[in-house]
């Protein structure tokens, strides 16, 4: 409990602080009505909370469907959908600010339906190991036909693409931050509901049967949630890694395995790590911009080495 | 901005495999003879052959010579066509990238695909004397292959106009009309002197999701600047460079030059975006349009572009 409080401070610590900093002065008179700070940063900083945390919840929910501590909202196939998605979207010179968010989404899905359908192969349930194979092979497929087309394209907007891709929030606005907050609440409400299910799957598949869970429909419910965090993660700010992988492992390791726990706390973490990795891209290397999905990496990758060495030595 | 899908490889006339592989021997052939002659010629006194004009070194550091001035070019840049065109070889171009769209009269010649790692069985099979290709990492092994061909291959610089200006007398020399080269070149001079400073602030857009602006590093930055305006992001040493909007607003350009692609110049979509308008220049419609293929490139135009620009800047005062 105290640690869940604590991770609310810091959660909120980050957010004032990814509003105070940037790669230009506010003078502090003049920051409740700068329009750098109002226009800029605040929906910047939602934003990146909202899609942190979205990661967060959807990577931990997935590594408790397929039993696999490596699973991750993007290792299913939906980051290469949504890629897809975004660069036939600037590929066509689809009109409109909402055009690549929207294919991006489209994407995703597709992907989804897609792996889900592979998912299902053997039989009526959903299989872990198909989903998972599922998803590499169709996150390959549409990988490859991504560079198809970017290599059959124009070399400035090639660029453009790619780095859309590797993430970031540059495309925040309170807009944005509108259409995100109407669409999050129901598949976090749908995850936070199989809180209790989860953890009696992690007693493993049978255990969980006669205690009364039903397992497929689970899964499929759980998979649907996830992706559709994903998705809507994807389509505004790009593929955005490590955030879904390492912030359930770090929140296992603070706060033990209990969904009931570990889901409201991955998505604070989820929410705090990223606004942290967007803050530090938009000031190291000011006035240039870093992708954020680069910082969620560098910073990411040690503090999960950190983690998982307190967590297999106590 | 649009990306537009190349359209592959058009009317180029296919090799059989036979006539391809024939091609290449005998290229190796006259290659060896070429060698031989050479040596000959370098026991000599350089340069070879009586014609000086004929043997330059390139921007790679490579020695290139021709035995005779090139008469089947294929250019591998934009700007070079549009260059090999104001030097009056237009007719001796055989080849272009998808990219070279000016002069009209060059969208006649037959495509080879891209400038950057060019496709080779496409350009042999133009059967060039000459093939120039942008100066890049990336096209060094195509020109070192080439010319163990035996066809001449050339790498030119072309990242400034004064890069452009050598260019010009280079390959003025090359095609045997170095009267025209030195006089292009000259006139390429005089677009450097700068257009009185009109001490207007832009800050150059080449696209918008990532905010990606033009560094000091870019031809478009020596436009401004000539143009008598004055980037704010000059002091970024590299052609381009992601920032944020915020560092966009706290520059505070007088106005946002964006740079649309060829043709088909829409006006751009962010003016109506809150996040956008926290740009004084957003806010006060200073957002000035540049049509792509007189700006995007360094090129015999260049004083057309600079004048329009000069023109456009003095707008905004």
């Amino acid at each position: 409990m105290k640690r869940g409080l604590g991770l609310v401070v810091v959660a909120l610590a980050a957010l004032a602080l990814a509003v105070a900093v940037g790669p230009t002065r506010v003078p502090w008179p003049e920051f409740a009505h700068s329009p750098i700070v109002r226009e800029l940063r605040l929906p910047r900083a939602l934003l990146g909370f909202l899609v942190g945390g979205a990661l967060g919840v959807a990577g931990a929910a997935l590594q408790a469907i397929v039993r696999n501590p490596l699973a991750d909202p993007f290792l299913l196939g939906l980051s290469g959908g949504a890629g897809l998605g975004a660069v036939l979207a600037i590929a066509f010179a689809a009109g409109g600010p909402w055009a690549t968010p929207l294919a991006a989404f489209a994407g995703a899905l597709a992907a989804m339906a897609l792996v889900y359908r592979i998912g299902l192969a053997g039989g009526g349930e959903l299989e872990p190991r198909m989903l998972i194979l599922g998803g590499v092979a169709v996150g390959a497929f549409a990988g490859a036909v991504t560079t198809a087309v970017v290599s059959l394209a124009d070399a400035v907007a090639l660029r453009n693409a790619l780095l859309w891709l590797w993430g970031g929030l540059s495309g925040a606005s309170w807009d944005t931050l509108a259409v995100v907050c109407a669409y999050l609440p129901i598949p976090l409400a749908l995850l936070f509901a199989a809180a209790r299910p989860l953890d009696l799957l992690a007693l493993g598949e049978e255990p969980a049967r006669y205690l009364g869970a039903d397992v497929a429909s689970l899964r499929r419910r759980v998979y649907v949630a996830a992706s559709l965090l994903t998705a809507v993660a994807v389509a505004v700010s790009g593929v955005i890694g490590f955030v879904g992988l390492i912030v359930p492992h770090g929140m296992r390791a603070l706060l033990g395995d209990r969904h009931r726990v570990l889901l409201p706390a991955a998505f604070l973490g989820g929410g705090t790590l990223l606004v942290l990795a967007d803050a530090a891209a938009r000031v190291v290397v000011a006035p240039r911009e870093l992708p954020v999905g680069i910082v969620t990496a560098l910073v990411g990758v040690p503090v999960f080495a950190l983690l998982v060495r307190r967590w297999t030595t106590s | 901005m649009a990306l537009r899908i190349a359209r592959r490889r058009s009317p180029i006339s296919a090799p059989t495999g036979v006539g391809i592989f024939a091609m290449r021997r005998l290229a190796h052939r006259t290659h060896l003879v070429r060698v031989v002659t050479l040596c000959v010629a370098a026991t000599r006194t350089a340069p070879a052959q009586g014609q000086p004009g004929l043997a330059v070194t390139d921007d790679a550091g490579r020695p290139v010579v021709l035995a005779a001035p090139a008469r089947r070019i294929v250019s591998l840049s934009p700007a070079i066509t549009e260059l090999l065109f104001a030097l009056g070889a237009g007719e001796r171009v055989v080849g272009r990238t998808t990219w070279c769209d000016y002069p009209p009269a060059a969208r006649a010649v037959p495509s080879v695909g891209d400038g950057l790692n060019p496709d080779l069985e496409a350009i042999l099979s133009r059967r060039p004397d000459l093939v120039v290709l942008y100066h890049s990492p990336l096209n060094v092994g195509a020109a070192t292959h080439l010319a163990s061909l035996g066809v001449a291959a050339i790498l030119l610089r072309q990242d400034r106009l004064e890069d452009l200006r050598r260019d010009a007398s280079i390959l003025g020399r090359l095609t045997a009309r170095a009267a025209a080269g030195d006089s292009l070149a000259v006139s390429i001079s005089e677009a450097l002197r700068p257009m009185p400073d009109l001490g207007v602030r832009v800050a150059i857009l080449a696209w918008e999701n990532p905010p990606t602006v033009i560094g000091g590093a870019s031809y478009l930055d020596e436009l401004a600047t000539l143009a008598g305006g004055h980037n704010v992001f000059h002091d970024l040493r590299t052609p381009a460079a992601v920032v944020s909007l915020e560092t966009l607003a706290a520059r505070d350009p007088d106005a946002l030059v964006v740079l649309a692609d060829s043709g088909a110049a829409k006006p751009p979509q962010f003016e109506r975006e809150p996040s956008w308008r926290v740009i004084r220049a957003v806010r006060t419609g200073k957002v000035l349009v540049l049509a792509g293929t007189l700006f995007g490139r360094p090129s015999p135009r260049a004083p057309v572009a600079i004048s329009d620009f000069h023109r456009l800047l003095a707008g905004v005062r």
